[in-house]
């Protein structure tokens, strides 16, 4: 072209076209929701066994095929759900005259294919109408990430301190070298329940790593269990149904909470989609969960969200996989967990379809920290957007599960968190925290405000950590003997709460006093107007209440 | 002689003979014995074990509802468990770990619910609460994909089913025994 034409010019600069779009290409399984391979709906039982699926005999079954023949479908219910027309079943799915049990109890008899013949039915608005009827938990909430690139503990304690301060009922950390995570768990505990008691934590790490630091109590729930869609992708993650429902069981066993983790374009990043749609790929992964008894999932497509973002009706189908997940009866931590545009329109757009009707936690999660400090590959929103989205829940009157702070009170929480992690270490043994670095995490932004550590000296002293076998309750002794007896008592009510298991079932956080709010004691009543969560009362003037609105008094 | 005085024979006696079971395997036979008999083997805490299961409604959450079902592995009940104790010393990991019975109460808990799924997942708990740590990192470990042959899978299970009363779980190992053989997924 010899000349531009100016306004082409600009729109070529603009961040959107900075991102990364293609064709729906089918055979490498580049396409959201609707593959010609994707098989066509269909069940057959004999004797109490489905002996077909989707099309598909027993004898052809692979691993997730028969995985979910013989753990997730419910032969009492097959036939019966099975026959109702799938268009039928979208309209029941947004139809408030239907109740939620109902569409519960159907939901075990449809194959994978029928539960993508139906949520292909659904444009976004009918979809997220689903989710707000849906979800297991009656009242929405929200998690954060804290992760910083130098895994300092000031820093993340300081950090996990304000999140849980702001409103996160969990908080998500993660590592940057491998080592520092008992470190990072750590810190999160000890500055969760500083900024409020109650706010669970985890730290994703390799499975069996994870696992040891919640037995050791170092951490109170575990996320990072990831299922895959097809047979060849689930064994390169090293792993099968039957390992990973073992491991569902063996977090119950220690009572932990935990959910299972996937997304839509996992397969094709990992070059074996086998064809299908991302939604029909990812709906095999939601019931997979299901038949492992595991009370919730992960999904949204997490950190593979550029993948389905590249294609048309992608986003929608990352809303869809949310939708199949509460459609099965399990927790969902959304997704918004990763930074996939260039674009601050498409970014909000894309968060509003959990936003807006509420899910169990909307994001999975937040960044708590600035960009360059997020370990998990950024978010859709961080710590430099939080008065962005206190705006919008109050703009909308939606409950993000944020509510606003003042500055001076968030100082008081980060120093507190970090003067508490200064008299864990040295209580442990650990290399010292210094009045520096105290002060430095109290007023940071990120870990460029932060002195650097002696890394080797820390490693060695977590492996010790770890090999003297120190559990949760020698962090409950620390903190008591150093004078933080408020959060000495809540690190202990937190390692109660895995003898009571209370917060093993569907959808379960805690409030301040430790009281369990899951599905069972507070389980989504949505039938219309209403009726259901509202953002009313107290929690409304609360989050309306902005510092930076202007008083009438004041005019 | 009490519930718990039997308990500490029985233990005692096993152990005079050199033989190696978890007290949870001990406590369980002594139960079902006792039970046997017409017994009931403690007082409130077991009174839901038979007859009378739980319900979401009234007994959730437990902790708060059903103080008197809750007791850790070592016997505490939730209110036994201080800061106080924890200072003094008196509170070891085993204090604070959930036992198999609270599983089972919260499994009825979850059918109540309407969440069988989940119930069954927490009754395989229930059976895995009597495992060491490190032996349940090592089946985990074993049942990822080409990391045994299908004689290590089926011995597991045995092991599961004799030493742990697993018997829930060893049928799954049992389940993915013959999965892996027909998908190609055993050691070679």
């Amino acid at each position: 072209m010899a000349k531009r034409q100016k306004r082409f010019q600009v729109l070529a600069d603009r961040p959107v076209n900075k991102d990364g779009f293609i064709k729906e290409w089918i055979e490498v399984g580049l396409v959201a929701m609707d593959s010609p391979n994707d098989p066509k709906p269909g069940i057959k039982i004999q004797g109490g066994k489905v002996l077909e699926l989707d099309g598909k005999d027993r004898d052809h079954f692979d691993m997730i095929d028969t995985w979910i023949a013989d753990h997730c479908i419910d032969v009492s219910v097959a036939n019966e759900a099975m026959a109702i027309d799938s268009t039928e079943f979208a309209r029941m799915l947004v139809d408030i005259h239907v109740p939620r049990s109902e569409i519960v109890r159907l939901s075990v008899g449809l194959t994978p294919a029928k539960v993508l013949d139906i949520l292909k039915k659904m444009n976004v608005v009918e979809l997220m109408m689903a989710m707000q009827k849906l979800r297991p938990r009656r009242t929405p909430s929200n998690q954060a990430h804290v992760t910083n690139l130098k895994d300092t503990p000031a820093l993340l304690g300081a950090d996990a301190a304000e999140a849980a301060y702001r409103g996160f009922s969990e908080l998500e950390t993660t590592v940057g070298v491998g080592r520092y995570a008992p470190s990072n768990a750590l810190s999160l505990l000890v500055g969760s329940q500083t900024g409020r008691p109650g706010v669970i934590t985890q730290c994703a790490v390799e499975e069996s790593l994870e696992l040891t630091m919640g037995m050791r109590g170092l951490t109170a729930y575990a996320e990072t269990v990831s299922v895959y869609g097809t047979d060849q992708v689930f064994v390169d993650g090293d792993d099968t149904p039957w390992s990973k429902a073992f491991l569902a069981s063996a977090y119950a066993s220690r009572g932990l909470k935990m959910r299972f983790t996937s997304g839509t374009g996992s397969e094709v990043q990992m070059g074996y989609a086998e064809g299908k749609s991302m939604l029909y790929l990812e709906i095999r992964c939601v019931m997979i969960t299901k038949g492992a008894g595991v009370q919730g999932l992960q999904n949204g497509s997490i950190s593979v969200i550029g993948v389905p973002g590249a294609v048309p009706s992608g986003i929608r189908a990352v809303l869809a996989e949310n939708v199949a997940t509460v459609l099965m009866d399990l927790e969902v931590a959304s997704g918004n967990d990763q930074t996939f545009t260039h674009s601050p329109i498409r970014n909000t757009a894309r968060m509003l379809m959990q936003f807006l009707p509420g899910t169990d936690l909307i994001f999975s999660g937040y960044s708590s920290v600035p960009n360059y400090d997020n370990m998990f590959a950024g978010s859709t929103h961080d710590c430099d957007d939080y008065d962005d989205f206190l705006v919008l829940q109050r703009d909308l009157q939606v409950d993000g599960g944020l509510h606003p702070v003042t500055e001076e009170e968030v100082i008081a929480i980060r120093n507190k968190g970090a003067r508490a992690m200064q008299a864990v270490f040295y209580e442990l043994g650990l290399p010292a925290i210094t009045d520096e670095e105290v002060e430095a995490a109290t007023y940071a932004h990120g870990s460029k405000d932060m002195p650097d550590r002696n890394v080797p000296e820390d490693l060695r002293a977590i492996d010790q950590f770890m090999k003297r076998g120190s559990t949760g309750l020698d962090v409950v002794r620390a903190l008591a003997k150093q004078g933080f007896n408020d959060v000495a008592e809540a690190v202990l009510g937190l390692l109660k709460q895995k003898v009571s298991g209370d917060y093993l079932h569907t959808s379960a956080i805690f409030d301040t006093k430790f009281e369990v709010l899951s599905a069972v004691n507070d389980p989504n009543d949505y039938e219309g107007p209403g009726t259901g969560y509202r953002l009313e009362g107290e929690r409304w003037e609360r989050l309306k209440d902005i510092p930076q609105a202007i008083r009438p008094e004041d005019v | 002689m009490s519930d718990e005085q039997l308990l500490r024979r029985v233990e005692h006696m096993a152990r005079a003979r050199g033989l190696d079971i978890s007290p949870d395997v001990v406590a369980e036979a002594v139960k079902r014995v006792l039970t046997e008999l017409g017994e009931s083997p403690g007082q409130s805490d077991d009174a839901s074990m038979g007859s009378g299961k739980l319900n979401a409604r009234r007994d959730f959450p437990l902790g708060a509802k059903r103080p008197d079902l809750v007791r850790s592995a070592s016997g505490l009940h939730l209110d036994e468990i201080t800061l106080e104790k924890v200072l003094g010393g008196k509170i070891g990991f085993e204090d604070i770990r959930i036992r198999p019975e609270t599983l089972e109460y919260q499994a009825q808990i979850a059918e109540s619910a309407g969440r069988p799924f989940l119930a069954a997942n927490l009754r395989r708990a229930g059976e895995l609460t009597r495992i060491p740590d490190e032996r349940v990192l090592e089946i985990y470990n074993a049942l990822r994909p080409y990391r045994s042959t299908k004689r290590d899978l089926l011995e597991m299970a045995d092991e599961l089913e004799s030493k742990y009363q697993a018997r829930v779980c060893a049928g799954l190992v049992r389940e993915a025994a013959e999965v892996y053989e027909r998908r190609g997924r055993l050691k070679a």
